[in-house]
């Protein structure tokens, strides 16, 4: 025998001799996934980027600690290629990068991306974003056209579709956001994402700034008579929806 | 909720200029009847009981609380302000004097 192997012995001896009860409190908790693993590492993440700006760390410097979760986060989408761990991995260090202002490596870790690779249905949102932080939208939609015509996965095509659809909209292309979020809807079939784009399609159709309201009628909880929009014709009307807390 | 008191300055300072109109996304209607007694709203609060399920949260597609809408004169969506500091601005703006292209 060992004298490893005598160790353990000795030890499991011991934790029996302590009795069951004692192996039962202690009872290991489920293993970690691989989506729990990254997460904690996002959340490390945020709080020392958090901490950095509290501190009035300046964005756009090599020193911020962008870069150093920038690689732990990156490592994740190695580690545990084409799982959800591996798009969350990617798109979280994309924009670990953004939030210091590293636009350049952000873009660079967006064009190391296959089009063929999930992580594009997390990463998508990251790019719509930081079109929008860089106010450079137009640029964002096509980085997004790119990966949505290129690759040949439906699930990556419709994803990328439905953020490219909400980025037309933000634009202003009602139009385009349409066409494009009913290719969203036709690559995905009754996935979350076709219901997605189809509530998006909705909203650009009815409840766009400019159109006539929906309809409201009903007699209130607090008065006697009943209203509807069209008695207020002629006042703004503020709705507020609210629930009780 | 922490929108009320805010709410409550608009309604006083546009008493007779602007409507405020109250949509409950509560399940249980005592507890609407309850908060709008608590809080002191003074304007209508319409409510069915069927939270986002309702005919008006459904048309407006209402996914989460508090989510203002603010519409003009003519009934038409002006703006969605993400919180109610926003709605005084705008106000101010949909009550502009009208234009002569307007009269």
């Amino acid at each position: 025998m060992t004298l490893r192997a005598l160790l353990l012995t000795a030890i499991v001896a011991a934790g029996l001799g302590e009795g069951r009860t004692l192996v039962a409190q202690t009872a290991q908790p489920a293993p970690i996934t691989p989506v729990d693993e990254v997460r904690q590492t996002v959340a490390e993440a945020r709080k020392e980027m958090d901490a950095h700006k509290t501190a009035s760390g300046a964005p756009g410097a090599p020193d911020h600690p962008a870069v150093k979760w920038d690689a732990a986060l990156w490592a994740y989408h190695d580690k545990y290629p084409r799982t959800d761990a591996a798009a969350i991995g990617a798109a979280e260090a994309v924009r670990a990068l953004g939030r210091a202002e590293l636009w350049d490596r952000a873009q660079a870790r967006v064009a190391a991306l296959d089009f063929e690779d999930p992580a594009w249905s997390r990463v998508a949102a990251v790019v719509y974003e930081q079109g929008i932080a860089r106010k450079d939208l137009p640029s964002a939609i096509a980085t997004l056209t790119r990966a949505a015509e290129r690759t040949s996965d439906a699930s990556i095509r419709s994803s990328v579709l439905l953020v490219l659809g909400r980025a037309h909209r933000r634009q202003g292309d009602a139009a385009e956001a349409t066409r494009t979020l009913e290719a969203a809807k036709a690559a995905a079939q009754g996935t979350p994402v076709a219901e997605a784009a189809d509530g998006l399609i909705y909203e650009i159709k009815y409840l766009s700034i400019g159109l006539p309201a929906p309809s409201i009628s009903g007699k209130p909880r607090n008065a006697r008579r009943a209203v509807t929009l069209e008695s207020f014709r002629g006042t703004p009307i503020v709705i507020v929806f609210w629930g009780s807390t | 909720m922490e929108e009320v008191p805010l709410l409550k300055a608009l309604h006083t300072k546009y008493a007779n200029q602007a409507v405020i109109l109250g949509i409950s996304i509560d399940t249980d209607l005592k507890r609407t009847d309850r908060t709008i007694k608590e809080k002191g709203m003074a304007w209508p609060v319409l409510a069915d009981g069927k939270g986002f399920d309702g005919a008006i949260p459904k048309a407006y597609h209402i996914q989460g609380t508090p989510d203002i809408w603010v519409l003009d004169r003519a009934g038409k969506i002006l703006a969605r302000p993400g919180s109610a500091k926003q709605i005084d601005a705008i106000l101010g703006e949909a009550l502009a004097p009208r234009g002569p292209g307007d009269l």
